[in-house]
């Protein structure tokens, strides 16, 4: 008889706890970003960037628990897509998307210009006259949609840092890409092109949540991102990562 | 050292490229260094109106001190005799705008402004074409950014809420006249002509000749956005089928009356019935009496937010919007805001916006090809081009270029279209008096944060693609017509029979009935997205019409209480909630249920035309 107590005894608590992680990780948003050199990082230790910093503020002061993945981009898409408590970041906020996610942003205004190689000098008024020219840009790149929705002759690639090399042999005339994350490129791959030719673009990146997110955590989270540009958070941290406009 | 290597690197190259530029800048400017001084004449200028008269007080000072230096050089003045032909001025004082151009642009010369607009084909002429033809007449560097209309206005609020100057100036829909006056975000164009920029306003620009300025007037009287562009929302449809004899007979022998322009909703539904049922095909091709969008975009929101519950007849009479009940359902008290649903007042989820939104889901259902409900505004946009489509209620004129191409099967060899646009019919809820359709213009904007030299180097811009010089080809170009004196030239008579009524229609009063959204809404970048968020869910099935438009209204309601604690001119006051039976039962809107259906009712083309 106390043997089926015991074990009545030990079901209940195996059912609460079971039921009470089940709830914390019910309520835990995973937040997915991708490399993306200098904003996110992951090292062998730990996460770090720019958007590391802004997920930690956010989430602190919505007063939610979250953790983050790295992983890539069209996996944490999918991924956000799938699951209820699930973000991803930092996605190009466009019409064309609007309707699939509920958006926290902006987090992040970028400038995508057209840089040259080292050797070469192509002077651009408008982006009209690159229209002749071989544009290279990465696969999945909003930039590339962009300018493929107006017929520029884009050539893509698998990683952005390949471009610098096509452009060094010349098999691309100009990089579009978002400038300071080309910096980082170019420092990585040791080679400088200098200032673009031309910046031709701006997106608004934001943070994309699934669309059955529930709307009181994305209220909180919208008002905690409202309130990091009210009082100065969001301009700090963009002058410390030189990514003021 | 190693580390150094690097840093060498970057430096040749910085230093290269900057040479480089140095060359391609001098290339490019030599003919202006190169100009011969001569003296122009200055100009006294005559304007009636108020504001002219204005400009005419503060112009005359400078102007009479101004001596122009320069003349402009061949690369310039080939601008004027290609690209800007041809215009209602004169060459000579076409020449005399440029040169004013070039002179007060001196002090911005080698600047970089950036400014941004949607993308329609009126833009990307001044993305291309224009922003150059500036650059190289005054030697400031626009970059014209183009991107989807939503996101022009994604972005304006991004500047706002950052405080980060993304762009100098946008080109934004007129529709955010009732924030702008009440919010003060924006640099008034009446402050920024009689005291900002008032050195470098354009003594011809000639305000009084813009065709939509009241549109981007506020309450107080201030002109806050500057025209650049304007389309209007009509009934296009197939000219050639509608004079078929056969088609004719054919339909007055079921519908009783005869085969034309529909007045009223019930005509155009009997002729969606009778193209997409009765006729079935033409010479094997599947064809529909009727075509629209539906898929759960912003766009969505546009198609009924857009006029489509005035059509209907939802708000009250009077001009442009409805008083006090507009076409969003609002109803306003002196100026304030005092809530969408019938419950406060409002018309959002009244009979007769019910009635609006049940049509338009009908009508899409039933008479438009199955693909419409998976397409958005631009996604829909071509499909009439394609040739097997009747008409369609809801036909935006900025599509003209796209449907004037050469070799469309919408189009007769001659080069004149095959079909028309006339006025659109309206609902059985509508009352001679109301609003009749939608018309708006993308307008120059400045925001008051933005450092003054960018803002009057975008100033400048502004005003070169607005300018007579440019004005009557850029209207040729994208078919959005902003000047009374390009509309009235003679290159415009001449282009009537090729532009399918769009110049009778600007010829008309009709364009003082169609009108953009109103001063009733006080935020529209914050509001509009509850629109598309609402009808998507009514489209998909997941609530009824009726639920959907209370959910909206219920929406609307709480942003508006939410606005009451901004400190906001005009701001919303919300009415407390009372029986809806209350205000049916007061006259005008919101408006009782009307259960008797209307006979549908159609007119030949020139008669419709002459309604007008």
């Amino acid at each position: 008889m106390l043997g089926k107590k015991l074990a009545y005894l030990l079901l209940c608590v195996w059912y609460l706890s079971i039921n009470a992680v089940t709830s914390v990780s019910a309520s835990e948003i995973t937040v997915y970003t991708y490399q993306h050199v200098p904003f996110a990082e992951q090292t062998d230790a730990h996460h770090q960037g720019m958007i590391i910093d802004i997920i930690d503020e956010l989430f602190t002061r919505a007063n939610m628990e979250y953790k983050v993945i790295f992983n890539p981009l069209k996996r944490g898409l999918t991924m956000t897509a799938r699951d209820q408590n699930v973000c991803v970041l930092p996605i190009v906020r466009t019409q064309q998307i609007e309707s699939e996610y509920r958006w926290v942003g902006p987090i992040l205004i970028s400038r995508y210009g057209l840089f040259s190689a080292e050797s070469k000098s192509i002077p651009l008024v408008t982006l009209q006259d690159a229209k002749h020219l071989s544009i290279g840009t990465y696969l999945g790149s909003g930039i590339s949609e962009y300018l493929d929705s107006f017929r520029y002759q884009v050539q893509l690639t698998n990683e952005d840092g390949l471009n610098i090399k096509k452009l060094d042999r010349s098999r691309i005339d100009l990089w579009a890409a978002e400038l300071i994350s080309a910096k980082a490129l170019m420092t990585q791959s040791k080679m400088q092109l200098g200032e673009p030719e031309l910046i031709f673009h701006t997106s608004l990146r934001a943070m994309a949540c699934n669309e059955a997110l529930d709307v009181s955590k994305h209220q909180a989270l919208v008002n905690a991102l409202n309130e990091m540009y009210q009082d100065g958070f969001m301009a700090k941290i963009n002058l410390a990562y030189g990514a003021s406009l | 050292m190693q580390k150094l290597i690097p840093l060498l690197n970057t430096s040749i190259v910085i230093i290269t490229k900057v040479l480089l530029r140095v060359v391609v800048s001098v290339t490019l400017s030599t003919a202006v260094v190169a100009t011969t001084v001569s003296a122009v004449e200055p100009q006294i200028f005559d304007k009636a109106d108020p504001q002219g008269k204005l400009l005419v007080n503060s112009q005359l000072d400078h102007t009479q001190q101004d001596t122009y230096e320069q003349q402009l050089n061949p690369q310039q003045l080939q601008w004027l005799k290609s690209e800007f032909q041809p215009s209602t001025l004169s060459l000579a004082e076409q020449k005399k705008e440029m040169l004013w151009f070039q002179h007060k642009a001196q002090a911005f010369k080698g600047m970089e402004i950036r400014v941004v607009s949607e993308r329609i084909n009126t833009h990307q002429y001044e993305a291309n074409v224009l922003a150059k033809a500036f650059f190289d007449i005054t030697g400031i560097h626009v970059i014209h950014e183009l991107t989807n209309e939503d996101d022009v206005i994604k972005k304006f609020s991004a500047q706002l809420m950052t405080g980060q100057r993304l762009y100098d100036a946008y080109i934004s829909d007129s529709d955010l006249i009732g924030s702008h006056f009440r919010q003060q975000h924006v640099m008034s164009i009446t402050d920024l002509i009689n005291h900002h920029a008032k050195d470098f306003t354009l003594p011809t620009l000639d305000l009084s000749d813009f065709i939509g300025l009241a549109f981007t007037t506020g309450p107080d009287g201030k002109i806050y956005q500057l025209p650049d562009q304007q389309f209007a929302n009509l009934y296009w449809y197939r000219s050639d089928w509608f004079a078929n004899s056969d088609y004719q007979k054919r339909f007055e022998s079921k519908y009783g009356y005869p085969l034309g322009i529909p007045q009223n909703w019930q005509a155009y539904e009997d002729i969606a019935n009778f193209f997409t049922n009765d006729i079935g095909e033409i010479a094997g091709t599947k064809v529909y009496g009727h075509m629209d969008y539906a898929k759960s975009d912003p766009s969505l929101g546009w198609r009924i937010s857009d006029a489509w519950l005035s059509m209907a007849g939802v708000g009250d009479k009077g001009l442009p919007n409805g008083l006090p009940v507009d076409e969003w359902g609002i109803r306003v008290e002196d100026c304030r805001p005092v809530g969408a649903s019938v419950e406060r007042g409002g018309a959002l989820n009244s009979p007769a916006a019910i009635y609006a939104i049940e049509k338009y889901k009908e009508w899409l259902i039933k008479y438009a090809p199955p693909e419409a409900k998976q397409l958005t505004f631009s996604e829909s946009g071509d499909w009439a081009a394609k040739g097997n489509i009747a008409q369609q209620i809801f036909w935006y004129t900025a599509f003209v270029p796209d449907y004037t191409k050469k070799g469309l099967s919408v189009m007769n060899n001659d080069g004149t279209p095959k079909w028309r646009v006339a006025p659109s019919p309206v609902g059985k809820y509508w009352q001679k008096g109301m609003k009749s359709g939608y018309q708006d213009t993308g307008a120059w904007t400045f925001l008051n944060h933005t450092p003054e030299e960018n803002q009057i180097a975008a100033w400048l811009y502004a005003q070169f693609v607005v300018s007579k010089t440019v004005s009557l080809k850029k209207t040729l170009v994208g078919a959005t017509p902003i000047r009374q004196s390009d509309i009235a030239s003679d290159i415009m008579t001449e282009q009537a029979p090729y532009l399918g009524g769009l110049v009778e229609f600007y010829r008309s009063h009709a364009r003082d009935v169609w009108t953009p959204t109103g001063t009733n809404v006080p935020d529209y970048p914050g509001m509009a997205g509850y629109w598309w968020q609402a009808i998507s869910r009514i489209i998909e099935g997941e609530l009824s019409v009726t639920d959907g438009m209370n959910a909206l209204a219920a929406q609307i309601d709480q942003h508006l209480i939410r606005l009451q604690d901004q400190d906001l001119i005009c701001g919303p006051k919300v009415n407390k909630q009372v029986k809806p039976s209350i205000w049916l039962n007061k006259p005008g809107s919101p408006k009782q249920l009307m259960p008797e259906e209307v006979k549908g009712k159609t007119l030949p083309f020139e008669e419709a035309i002459n309604a007008w």
